[in-house]
C-alpha cells in the first residue's frame, strides 16, 4: 500500500488530456466532420455527404498545391543542408574569431517570421528595393522564381538552426579519430568525407526530420510574401486550403483539403518518433 | 500621408486607452448601451473625417460610437468571421451588392426602410442609382458613406508632355501610347499585378467596352454559358496581347497595391498610366502631394473600344460603399441615429469633398466647383452622371468563393498560364 | 536516448583540436555570412534613415543623417499595445503549458496505467500535425465559445499544439530522475505531492526552461491564430501589427524597418542574457 502512494494517478494527467482533447482531438474530429459540410463562416455548417471530397478530383489547384509542397520541401532540404553541415562543420573549428562570426550567423532566429516577411518583401520591392539594381528585379512575381527566392528566404531563416545542431554535433566527434587519420597521412578534405561525414549521419538524419515537420509550417512566410502568387506558383497545399477557407469562406472544402494536411502530419509524427526514439521511452524504464 | 497617419494613430491610441479601461481581454464587445461599433476601412484621408463627424455626433448626443478599421484584404476577412459571432459591429462598411446581399440572406442585416421613413427627405439625398446597389429584393440595408469610387485611368501628365503625346480616347490609341512609351524606356501602365483585384479593373473593363454591361450582368445572375461568352473571351485575349505587347512591363507581379507600390511608380514617373479607382486620388495626395499640388495627374475615361458593342460612357467600380446596421446590434437606435445624422450632414460632405472624394449626394457640382480638386471631383462626378450603367466591381458582386477562385485564374491568364477559353470553361464549372 | 545532443552538452566538451582547415567550408562560410549580414545591415541601418533619403539614396546607402523618429513615432502608432499583447500571449501559453504538461508527464513517467500509456501514444501523434490544419474547426470552437477577438483565443490553441512536444522533452527529462529517488522518498513516507513538489519540480528545470522558451517562441512568432481568431486593434499582437504596419506605412520602408527592430529587441534580451537556455530552447524538440 505504501510502495503505491507515490504513484500519481489518472487525476495528474487530466488536465493536459483534457484540454488537449478540447482544442488538439476536437478540431481535428471537427475538421473531418465539416469535410462533408458545406458552411461559408456564416450559420451553422449544413451536411452535404461526400461532395467536397469528390469536388478534389477536379481541382487542378490541388495538385499543383501538393507539387509545389513537395518542390519547396525538397529544394529546402537541398539548399538547407550542405549549407549548415558545412558551416556547421566550420563553425566548429577552434579559431575564436569563429565564435564571432557564429554569433552572426545566428541572428536571424531572433527575427519572427513576420518580420523577415516583411523585411524581405522591403528587399524584394521590384522598383524601390535592393532587387530593382538586379535585372527587372521581378522575383516575387516571377512564377519560375517565386518558389525558389522563397526557398531562399526560408534557408536565410533556418539554416543559423540547423547549423548550430551541426557545430554541437561535430564538436562531439571524439579527437582521436582526426588524429588516427592524421597518422595515415589523410588529408582535410579526406577526413570530412571519412571521419566528419559519417560520424554526423544521425544528425543529418535528425535535421531533416526537422525540415521535414517545418515544411509543413513554411505556410506563414508565403501568406505574408506572396500570398500564393503570382498565380499559384507559390500556393502551398496549406496555402490553398487557408484561401479557400478564409478568402472564397468555402469552409467546408477547406476542411476536406486540411484532412490532407492532419492525415500528412501524423505521418510525419510517426516519422519523427521512429528516428528519434521517443516511442521506445514509453517502456523503457517502466516498472522502476 | 505622415501627418494623417500620425493622427489617426494618436486617435486610436487615445480609443485604444479607453478601451482598456473597460476591463481585459475580451471583454470589450458591443454590449448594450455600451460603445456602438462602427467597422471601415482603413483609409488616412477619409478616416479623420469619419473620425470627426463621430466626434460631433458623440457630442451633441452623449453617445459613444467608436471607429475601428482595418486593411482592405483583412477587413472582408474579418468582417465574413465576426458577423457570426457575439463580437460583430453594430455598424459595418460594406461594397452593397452582392457582398451585402450575402449577409441580408443570412438574416444579419437590418432593413433601413424604418428609418428612412422617419428622416423624410434622407432618401432623396443620395444620387438614386448609388442608392440602389444599397438594396437587397426591393429594401434598403445600406446608405452610401463614402464619394462614388469608379475605375479612372490616370496619366502622368510630365511623362506624356516629355513623349508629346495626349491621353487615349480609343483603344487603338492606347495601343499604340504603350509603344511610344517602351520605346522610351517608361512601363507604360502601372499595375499591382500581384493583387488580382487590380488586374480585374481591366477585364472589368475590356468586357464592358467590347461586349456591354449586360455581359457580366448574365455572370452576376449566373446564366449558363455566360463565362464562355464570346466577349469575355475576347476581353481576356486582348489582356494576354496586352501583356504580351509590354502593357504593364516585366516586373508588374511583383508590384503591390496595399504598400503603395504601383502610385508611387505612376507617381515618379516610372509609368505613364494607371488604371484604378477614384480614391487612388487621395492615396496619392498623400503620399505624393507635390505629384498633385504641381497638377501632373491627369485622368480620363476608359478608352473606347472600336467596335465593341458597349457604351464609352459606361463605368465599372465602386458605386460607393455603403454602411449597414448588423440585425443583431443591442443599440440599432443609436446605430439609425447616427447614420440618419452624420451622413448626409454639411461637415461630413464637405469633409468628403476636401478630400478630393464624390459623395454619391444630389446637386454638389456646385460645392464641388467651389472646393480644392474640383478638377478632378467635377470630371468624376460628370462621369458618373452621365454613365449609362455602373458596374459595380466583380470581385465584390460575385461570392466570395467563385470570386477567389476568379482572381487566381485572372493572374494566370495575365502571366500567360491560363488561356482564355480555359479561364472561361474553369469558371463557368464553380458555383 | 534522443539521436541528438545539442550545444548545452557540446559545451561541457570542447577538445581544442587541430584540424587542416576545410577551405571550402570557409569559402561557403564567407559567402553566407554576407547573405545574413546584407538584410541585417538593411533593417538597422534603415530604422535611422528619413524616408526621403531611403527613396533618393537606395535601400543599402551609409546614413548621411541619423534620426530616431522612426522609433519614436511608433509609439503612436499603437506599437506598445501589440508589445504587451504579445507578451501577454507568451507569457500565458508558456505558464499553462507547463502547468498541465509536468503533472502530466510525471503521471506517465511513473504510473503504468493502460490509459496514460494510450494519452501518450495520442499526443505522440500529435507532435507533427500543423495547427494550421485545423484552423477552421479552432475558428468554429472559439467563436462558439464567445471567445472572438480575445488574448485567450490565441493562447488556447497555441498552447494545445504546444502540448505534444512539451510533454516529450518533459517525459524524457523525468526519465533520467533515478527510480531509486522516488522509492526513497515513498519510503520516508512522503505523498505524491511531496514527490512533485520536492523531487519532480526541482529536477525538472532544465526540460521546464528549454519547454518554456521552446513554446514561448511559437507563442511569441506566432501568426495565424492570431490572424484568424482576433481582430480589433486592442487585441492585437506584433507579428500581426507588423504586417498592419506594412500597409500603414505605404513606402515608409524605415518606418517598417524600425518596427521590426523594436520586435526582435524581447528575444534578443533572451539571447544577450540566457544564450544557452535559448539554444537548448531551440532545440528543445530534440536536444534535451
Amino acid at each position: 500500500m505504501k510502495a503505491r502512494t507515490e504513484r500519481p494517478g489518472l487525476g495528474w494527467a487530466a488536465p493536459a488530456v483534457l484540454f488537449f482533447a478540447a482544442f488538439g482531438i476536437l478540431p481535428v474530429i471537427g475538421v473531418v466532420y465539416l469535410s462533408f459540410t458545406q458552411w461559408n463562416g456564416l450559420g451553422d455548417p449544413q451536411w452535404i455527404g461526400t461532395a467536397n471530397w469528390a469536388a478534389m478530383g477536379s481541382d487542378a489547384d490541388l495538385f499543383n498545391g501538393i507539387g509545389k509542397t513537395v518542390t519547396l520541401t525538397v529544394v529546402s532540404w537541398l539548399l538547407q543542408t550542405p549549407l549548415a553541415l558545412l558551416i556547421g562543420v566550420w563553425a566548429a573549428g577552434p579559431q575564436r574569431n569563429r565564435a564571432v562570426l557564429s554569433t552572426l550567423f545566428f541572428l536571424p532566429l531572433l527575427l519572427s517570421t513576420a518580420a523577415i516577411s516583411v523585411t524581405f518583401v522591403a528587399l524584394l520591392d521590384p522598383n524601390f528595393g535592393l532587387a530593382a539594381s538586379w535585372g527587372d528585379g521581378n522575383f516575387l512575381g516571377s512564377p519560375e522564381r517565386a518558389l525558389y527566392v522563397i526557398a531562399f528566404v526560408i534557408a536565410w531563416q533556418f539554416v543559423p538552426f540547423h547549423t548550430l545542431l551541426y557545430q554541437s554535433a561535430t564538436r562531439q566527434i571524439p579527437r582521436s579519430f582526426f588524429e588516427a587519420s592524421a597518422i595515415d597521412g589523410a588529408t582535410g578534405l579526406k577526413q570530412f568525407f571519412h571521419i566528419t561525414l559519417p560520424q554526423l549521419r544521425n544528425t543529418i538524419i535528425a535535421s531533416s526530420v526537422l525540415m521535414l515537420v517545418g515544411s509543413l509550417t513554411y505556410f506563414e512566410m508565403i501568406l505574408l510574401m506572396t500570398n500564393g502568387g503570382p498565380g499559384t506558383a507559390t500556393r502551398v497545399l496549406p496555402l490553398h486550403m487557408y484561401a479557400k477557407g478564409f478568402v472564397g469562406f468555402d469552409m467546408g472544402y477547406a476542411s476536406a483539403l486540411a484532412v490532407l494536411l492532419v492525415a500528412a502530419g501524423a505521418a510525419l509524427s510517426i516519422v519523427v518518433v521512429r528516428s528519434t526514439g521517443y516511442h521506445r521511452m514509453s517502456s523503457d524504464r517502466e516498472g522502476a | 500621408m505622415h501627418r494623417a497617419i500620425l493622427a489617426a494613430g494618436a486617435v486610436a491610441a487615445i480609443l485604444l486607452t479607453a478601451a482598456c479601461g473597460n476591463g481585459g481581454p475580451g471583454s470589450e464587445s458591443a454590449a448594450a448601451g455600451g460603445k456602438v461599433q462602427v467597422w471601415a476601412l482603413e483609409d488616412a484621408a477619409v478616416n479623420p473625417i469619419a473620425t470627426a463627424s463621430i466626434k460631433s455626433f458623440n457630442a451633441s448626443t452623449g453617445k459613444q460610437v467608436e471607429l475601428s478599421t482595418y486593411v482592405n484584404d483583412a477587413y472582408k476577412q474579418k468582417l465574413q468571421v465576426s458577423m457570426g459571432s457575439p463580437q460583430a459591429p453594430d455598424v459595418f462598411f460594406n461594397w452593397g451588392g452582392g457582398n451585402l446581399a450575402q449577409f441580408v440572406q443570412a438574416n444579419q442585416v437590418e432593413p433601413l426602410d424604418d428609418m428612412l421613413a422617419k428622416n423624410p427627405g434622407l432618401g432623396d439625398k443620395f444620387l438614386p442609382s448609388v442608392l440602389d446597389v444599397g438594396k437587397v429584393d426591393g429594401k434598403q440595408y445600406g446608405l452610401p458613406m463614402i464619394g462614388v469610387l469608379p475605375v479612372v485611368l490616370f496619366t502622368n501628365n510630365d511623362v506624356f508632355a516629355k513623349a508629346g503625346v495626349k491621353p487615349p480616347k480609343t483603344y487603338g490609341e492606347l495601343l499604340s501610347l504603350i509603344d511610344v512609351f517602351k520605346a522610351q524606356g517608361v512601363t507604360p501602365i502601372a499595375l499591382a499585378g500581384s493583387q488580382g483585384w487590380t488586374e480585374l479593373m481591366w477585364l472589368e473593363y475590356l468586357l464592358d467596352r467590347i461586349g456591354g454591361a449586360d455581359k457580366f450582368q448574365a455572370i452576376a445572375d449566373n446564366k449558363p454559358g455566360a463565362w464562355e461568352d464570346p466577349a469575355v473571351i475576347k476581353a481576356l485575349t486582348e489582356i494576354q496581347n496586352l501583356v504580351k505587347r509590354g502593357a504593364f512591363g516585366t516586373n508588374y507581379a511583383s508590384v503591390n497595391y496595399d504598400n503603395q507600390g504601383a502610385s508611387k511608380l505612376f507617381a515618379t514617373g516610372k509609368a505613364a498610366m494607371h488604371l484604378m479607382g477614384t480614391w487612388d486620388f487621395s492615396v496619392q495626395k498623400d503620399a505624393n502631394p507635390k505629384f498633385i499640388s504641381g497638377g501632373k495627374l491627369g485622368f480620363v475615361p476608359f478608352p473606347a473600344y472600336e467596335g465593341g458593342a458597349g457604351d464609352p460612357k459606361s463605368v465599372v467600380g465602386n458605386p460607393s460603399n455603403y454602411y449597414s446596421i448588423n440585425a443583431s446590434s443591442k443599440n440599432k437606435d443609436v446605430a439609425a441615429d447616427f447614420l440618419a445624422k452624420s451622413l448626409s450632414s454639411d461637415e461630413y460632405i464637405n469633409g468628403l469633398i476636401d478630400a478630393g472624394q464624390v459623395p454619391a449626394v444630389k446637386g454638389v457640382e456646385a460645392t464641388l466647383k467651389g472646393k480644392p480638386n474640383s478638377e478632378f471631383t467635377t470630371f468624376t462626378y460628370n462621369l458618373v452622371a452621365e454613365a449609362p450603367s455602373f458596374t459595380q466591381s466583380w470581385d465584390q458582386a460575385l461570392s466570395p468563393k467563385v470570386s477567389e477562385k476568379m482572381l487566381t485564374n485572372l493572374q494566370k491568364v495575365f502571366l500567360n498560364k491560363l488561356s482564355p477559353a480555359d479561364f472561361a470553361a474553369d469558371m463557368a464549372a464553380s458555383k | 536516448m534522443a539521436v541528438l545532443t545539442v550545444t548545452a552538452h557540446a559545451r561541457k566538451t570542447r577538445p581544442a583540436r587541430r584540424r587542416t582547415v576545410n577551405i571550402p567550408a570557409g569559402i561557403l562560410s564567407a559567402i553566407w555570412l554576407a547573405i545574413v549580414a546584407v538584410p541585417i545591415y538593411f533593417v538597422v541601418i534603415t530604422g535611422f534613415r528619413t524616408p526621403d533619403a531611403y527613396t533618393e539614396n537606395g535601400p543599402l546607402d551609409l546614413p548621411t543623417s541619423a534620426t530616431l523618429e522612426n522609433y519614436t513615432s511608433l509609439w503612436g502608432l499603437g506599437f506598445a499595445t501589440y508589445l504587451t499583447n504579445s507578451l501577454l500571449v507568451t507569457a500565458g501559453t508558456v505558464a499553462l503549458v507547463l502547468a498541465v504538461a509536468l503533472p502530466a508527464a510525471y503521471a506517465i513517467v511513473r504510473n503504468p496505467n493502460r490509459l496514460l500509456r494510450l494519452s501518450f501514444g495520442v499526443f505522440l501523434l500529435g507532435l507533427a500535425i500543423p495547427a494550421q490544419a485545423v484552423i477552421v474547426p479552432i475558428y468554429l470552437i472559439i467563436t462558439r465559445l464567445q471567445m472572438y477577438d480575445s488574448l485567450a483565443a490565441i493562447v488556447l490553441p497555441s498552447a494545445a499544439f504546444s502540448l505534444p512536444i512539451a510533454i516529450v522533452v518533459l517525459t524524457s527529462t523525468l526519465r533520467d530522475i533515478p527510480g531509486e529517488l522516488y522509492e526513497a522518498m515513498t519510503m520516508d513516507g512522503a505523498t505524491t505531492r511531496r514527490v512533485f513538489t520536492r523531487l519532480v519540480l526541482p529536477l525538472s528545470r532544465p526540460g521546464l526552461v528549454s519547454v518554456g522558451i521552446f513554446v514561448g517562441l511559437g507563442a511569441w512568432n506566432g501568426f495565424l491564430f492570431p490572424l484568424v481568431l482576433t481582430q480589433s486593434d486592442s487585441q492585437r499582437v506584433l507579428p500581426l501589427g507588423l504586417w498592419n504596419f506594412q500597409s500603414q506605412y505605404g513606402t515608409n520602408v524605415p518606418g517598417l524597418m524600425a518596427a521590426v527592430v523594436l520586435s526582435a529587441l524581447p528575444v534578443l534580451a533572451l539571447y544577450l542574457f540566457g544564450r544557452r537556455h535559448l539554444l537548448s530552447g531551440l532545440a528543445a524538440g530534440f536536444g534535451k
